[in-house]
């Protein structure tokens, strides 16, 4: 009988999940891309019979360009690639790395779970060779092979466990330039001169920031944005790193200073000209509308790279690198997040995936679509789909430091929990170190 | 009796307006989402759903040409309408339908606070006077250049719509199904689409009915034997099952999280319509035998002494005579495994080709379309009209199964 | 595609039913044919056999079932809640954890709070609606009204409610009211303080009081006219003999009214989780709960359900209780 009621399942999910097999979106040898990396790459690889399956994260528009991509694998090497998104993908690599069914290659959104999977063994560790590539090939080449590498199992030692490929933005902050011109503003420089034009911004009427922290479920999270960029641009990287660690405890004094910073802004009722009860409870999706409206209800918007999406159709937009203190030396550090390859059940077609992830062509295939952003150096940035993005591209190949968004690197309890809540009761309390302890306690609990 | 409802006339007028109040307060919340849902997208963020009959006024910046523009009187005049002529061509789609202008100004700081009818003065020394009906008259003593950048706030007449329900169904709008339609998309792939709903509308339809059925015929068995079969123990066993009734559903998702991961159920739609049989078994049990105990003994007994067995008394006798309390089951099974979200989001995977509309509309459009209220009604709306139609049409099996449950 | 997901539920509802329904007539042929045929020399003693083993063969699914969906895990919930990560620091290591933690102990207030209102509030409603529609000529239909939010899901009350209390004075209900009280600006309704979990009650009272009036409703039906025409010739008023005569003669069905709503307030996740998720002063156990049961903190999903089991014990023991006494 069970046997009966999977086979109907499987028909239905056959069905529900057949695609087209996908055409090359751009023909090899037009246009600027490199493809002589390609041409290169498909006469050293021939894998004709061999499949390869994927899983990820993507979904939709976001799948479409994947398969885009792969589809110019399959053309190098004549191996057949099947990628499967689903949008609970952490829980189920999770689940299947327990009950057996790991694909050859799973596109892993977070740090901490490839770090996970590597020190249980489920992931082949990848060759110092391909560290060196990264270390040469990527702009802040050491920051992407350290945030890969960790304990691996299967190797018995430190390994490099995966390859970052397509990376998004978070040090952000999004202004309508025609409202900018007609106040007179200019785009600030160092974060001096963008608090001292917020307070121009009060002077003249006007509340220079919008900020939203609704996200239903995940409510909270672009306060932990906030307080990570903070965070980068008030201590030093290994400050950062150590409180990603819980190495410095969470109600140190240096991460209660961010968090308080964070709530000179989304606490100032001038500069946002809401309580932050409605801070709170307006959806980050909706935040970034003010900007755009008539007359405006807000001039800055620092969020991560995604959000133009989320903009009105015609809006007239740009954005700034969110900056850096200039009493402070700290370089230009870079926030963000990234998806990392891993190869989950080693063969031969994952480890010349691996290969042709390196090619320029991988990367310029998707940038030149949309949005996907690459610390690849070897790119042709011309090719990127509009100057938004390769204003984005910029920013990422002159970091000096890599630094992925803390909340991701944290343990889900925390980064995905008890971090957001005590924003949230933050920005309703202002009591930034109680906040901060209660944090610290949920992570003492897990231990 | 007569003579009593006499003393009541004094009072029967309160009565009709407490009741009345009562009806409205509680039918008005879903009454505003229901209008909500057929309304389009800008006048929902604009007007109240009770103003749905009124336009709601749009702001909008317009970019006006001024290339038409004539020396008269010393003065560079421009004269045109900001929804009609060459200009209009200019202006986005959906502005050309628009008929009234609410309010203009000059600067997009300020954004439109003037009458239509009154003169204002640009930045740039242009004086401007835009009519409720759309006329524009420009004038500035030197030639002007560029384009005249106005902000306004038309009002768009009002329009009752089912283009959010076929947004939300398909995850397009108008314009990209259109789209995909010219570029040969079928309706069953825009249906089928990872962010649809229509998706986890069948989705939760293949919950559901499996979900009612087995644990009706599972239990019914079983509520003979507690009703109509002798054997030591049949009192314990009852109790178990009122014992059951209340024991929270949480003590069980880790337990079987791992009993089926173990069985090599995992996640499945099997695993889900095991968990809610597992879960409407003591209430159903427990209904079940409460009908069966009170059907006439002399049936069955009669059944027996002509050398019936007891499994054709069941089918024949018992079965069909317990219609009633098998219909009330049924509903309210079916109401709690359509509406389920906790044990859907326990059992089943969270991918577009098992999710259910309860889970879907929480995590997916709670999370990405969380201001979006247009997507949000009609998605409630798809979401529990098929319980409201169950309700309504079998209202009188839900009481009569919930009297059953409950009253001595 | 949608063709084949039709065929594939249809199929799985015919095989299961057909299923059930193959199973009980084998089970019992081969019972009577095989094992017991009531024929030959034991005939009769067969028989009595027979139907000594066939009540278990109609009970074999259903206890199955119930035993492997809901007894087996209730001690292993019990046993994993003691074992489940408690490496350091003893057997109570998960209990002692979820206590000292100040969310839990706000989600265990709030949960009391909702215990104590929402079957309060609902059966008092639902008093009041029966009562009040019991003798009009549009009774029925305001009846069947109040009834309605019944068959809408939780998730979709959140909806509609979420709505009804949206912070724009232009959009939300709430607000608008206070506009019409002279208020210029919206004010954000749920917003993290502790009163709020009573805007989110509102919610469930709006769902069960059709449940209270229904049954409460037939009730009062039942109450016998003599009762309230001896009560109102001796000079009582409509308040009177509804507070004095018909409530005490239907308080029997007021508890169980009271009882089955607070065993569903006790379960209630999905209002909490649509509505006040981000608001640790929102948190009920059961969002508790699922928040460590995602991400695979075993050991303190399983103490939080052995909490919520706890504070159902009561009335699962007054529920058997009153049972027994009815079947004997």
């Amino acid at each position: 009988m069970k046997k009966t009621f999977y086979a109907g399942v499987a028909v239905a999910a056959l069905c529900a999940g057949s695609a087209q097999a996908q055409e090359l979106v751009f023909t090899p040898g037009e246009g600027d891309f490199n493809w002589e990396s390609f041409e290169t790459f498909a006469s050293e690889h021939d894998l004709s019979g061999q499949t390869l399956n994927i899983t990820g994260p993507w979904i939709g528009d976001d799948k479409d360009l994947a398969d885009s991509v792969i589809a110019y694998f399959e053309e190098a090497t004549g191996a057949e690639v099947e990628y499967a998104g689903s949008d609970s993908f952490e829980s189920e690599i999770r689940r299947a790395a327990q009950t057996g069914g790991l694909p050859n290659m799973a596109v892993i959104p977070q740090p901490g779970l490839l770090a996970d999977l590597a020190a249980q063994g489920h992931v082949a560790p990848l060759s110092e060779e391909t560290a060196d590539w990264i270390r040469e090939n990527y702009a802040a080449g050491e920051s992407w092979v350290d945030l890969a590498t960790s304990y691996n199992e299967q190797a018995g030692e430190e390994a490099l466990n995966g390859f970052f490929y397509k990376v998004d933005l978070k040090s952000l902050v999004w202004y309508s330039p025609p409202v900018f011109e007609e106040l007179g503003y200019e785009v600030p420089q160092t974060m001096e001169e963008l608090i001292a034009l917020s307070e121009q911004a009060v002077e003249d009427g006007f509340a220079p920031w919008c900020i939203g922290l609704g996200s239903g479920g995940a409510t909270g999270w672009p306060a932990t944005d906030w307080v990570e960029d903070i965070m980068l641009r008030t201590q030093s990287l290994d400050t950062y790193d150590a409180w990603v660690a819980n190495e410095i405890p969470f109600d140190s004094p240096e991460v209660v200073n961010a968090i308080e910073t964070f709530g000179t802004f989304a606490r100032n009722e001038d500069f946002t000209g809401m309580t932050p009860a409605e801070v709170v409870a307006t959806d980050f999706r909706d935040a970034p509308d003010g900007l755009f409206q008539f007359p405006p209800q807000c001039l800055m918007h620092r969020q991560a790279s995604f959000i133009p999406t989320f903009f009105p159709e015609d809006a007239d937009y740009d954005f700034f690198y969110f900056p850096a203190y200039e009493e402070q030396d700290l370089g230009s550090p870079v926030l963000g997040a990234g998806t990392v390859w891993a190869i989950t059940d080693d063969n031969q077609a994952a480890r010349a995936f691996i290969d042709f992830l390196k090619t320029p062509i991988a990367h310029e295939v998707w940038m030149a679509q949309s949005g996907f952003l690459t610390p690849h150096t070897g790119v042709n940035t011309e090719l990127y789909a509009n100057e938004t993005l390769k204003g984005m591209g910029d920013i990422l190949l002159g970091a000096t430091a890599f630094r992925f968004d803390a909340s991701d690197l944290m343990p889900s309890e925390i980064g995905a929990g008890a971090f957001w809540t005590g924003m949230v009761e933050y920005l309703r309390t202002g009591d930034a170190q109680a906040e901060a302890a209660s944090i610290q306690s949920a992570w003492d609990a897990i231990k | 009796m007569d003579n009593i409802a006499g003393k009541r006339t004094g009072l029967s007028l309160v009565t009709h307006l407490a009741t009345l109040v009562l009806v409205i307060v509680w039918i008005v919340p879903t009454l505003g989402l229901l209008i909500t849902s057929l309304r389009d997208q800008d006048a929902i963020s604009q007007t109240g759903w009770w103003r749905a009959l009124q336009g709601a006024p749009q702001p909008y910046v317009l970019s006006i040409p001024v290339d038409d523009q004539v020396q008269r009187d010393g003065l560079w005049v421009l004269e045109t309408n900001v929804f009609a002529g060459p200009t209009g061509e200019a202006l986005p789609d959906d502005i050309l339908d628009r008929s009234r202008v609410d309010a203009f100004g000059t600067s997009r700081l300020r954004g439109p606070t003037t009458e239509p009818g009154e003169t204002v003065e640009t930045r740039d020394g242009v004086t401007v006077t835009v009519e409720a009906n759309g006329d524009l008259r420009a004038a500035a003593p030197e030639r002007m250049t560029g384009q005249l950048v106005l902000p306004m706030a038309l009002v768009a007449p009002p329009q009752l719509t089912l283009d959010n329900y076929a947004e939300v169904l398909t995850d397009m709008n108008t314009a990209e199904r259109q789209q995909a339609r010219s570029m040969g998309q079928q309706l069953d792939d825009m249906l089928f689409s990872d962010e649809a709903l229509f998706g986890p509308f069948v989705n939760t339809m293949t919950v559901a009915i499996p979900a009612t059925v087995i644990p009706i015929v599972i239990a019914a068995f079983a509520a003979y034997a507690l009703a109509w079969m002798d054997f030591p123990g049949r009192g314990l066993l009852i109790a178990v099952v009122v014992g059951l009734l209340v024991v929270p559903l949480q003590l069980a998702f880790v337990p079987l999280t791992i009993i089926h991961g173990w069985l090599g159920i995992g996640k499945s739609f099997l695993g889900i319509w095991l968990a809610h049989t597992g879960f409407g078994l003591p209430l159903a049990v427990y209904l079940l035998r409460n009908y069966m105990v009170g059907l006439p003994r002399d049936i069955i007994e009669n059944a027996k002494v002509d050398g019936a067995t007891d499994f054709q008394i069941f089918t024949k006798i018992v079965l069909p005579l317990s219609f009633p309390a098998l219909a009330s089951f049924a509903i309210f099974q079916f109401l709690w495994t359509w509406n389920d979200l906790l044990v859907a989001s326990v059992f089943l995977p969270a991918d577009t080709d098992s999710t259910v509309m309860t889970r879907f509309v929480v995590t997916n459009l709670l999370g990405s379309r969380g201001g979006e209220w247009h997507i949000l009604a009609a998605a409630a709306f798809v979401m529990i009209a098929v319980p409201l139609l169950v309700f309504f049409a079998m209202q009188k099996y839900l009481v009569r199964g919930m009297l059953a449950g409950s009253v001595k | 595609m949608l063709d084949s997901v039709i065929v594939s539920g249809i199929v799985t509802i015919i095989i299961g039913v057909g299923g059930m329904f193959a199973y009980f007539w084998a089970s019992n042929w081969v019972l009577d044919h095989v094992f017991l045929p009531a024929k030959g020399e034991h005939a009769g003693r067969n028989i009595n056999r027979a139907n000594q083993i066939r009540p278990w063969l109609f009970l074999f699914p259903a206890m199955f079932a119930l035993g492997l969906y809901l007894v087996v895990p209730v001690f292993y919930s019990g046993w994993l809640s003691v074992t489940s990560g408690v490496a350091a620091g003893g057997w109570y290591r998960n209990y002692s954890e979820i206590f000292a933690n100040d969310t839990f102990r706000i989600a265990l207030l709030n949960n009391m709070l909702w215990v104590l209102v929402v079957p309060a509030a609902s059966t008092f409603f639902g008093l009041i609606a029966a009562q009040l529609t019991d003798r009009l000529s549009w009774g029925n239909i305001a009846k069947s009204l109040i009834f309605m939010p019944m068959a809408i899901s939780f998730v979709g009350a959140s909806l509609i409610w979420s709505f009804v209390y949206h912070p724009d004075i232009e959009i939300g209900v709430v607000n608008a009211i206070r506009g019409l009280f002279g208020a210029e600006s919206g004010v954000t309704l749920i917003d993290g303080d502790i009163v709020d979990s009573f805007l989110l009650m509102v919610v469930l009272i709006w769902i069960q009081t059709g449940f209270a009036m229904v049954i409460l409703s037939a009730a009062l039906r039942g109450v016998p006219e003599e009762t309230i025409e001896a009560a109102i010739i001796d000079g009582a008023n409509s308040f009177d003999v509804f507070f004095k005569i018909k409530v005490p003669q239907i308080m029997g069905t007021i508890v169980v009214v009271w009882t089955t709503i607070t065993i569903l307030v006790l379960k209630v996740y999905d209002i909490v989780a649509a509505m006040g998720n981000q608001y640790r002063n929102l948190e009920i156990l059961p969002t508790q709960m699922m928040r460590y049961f995602d991400s695979g903190n075993y050991g303190f999903a399983t103490a939080i359900s052995v909490v919520i089991m706890i504070l159902v014990l009561p009335v699962m023991v007054w529920n058997i209780r009153q049972a027994r006494s009815e079947t004997r």
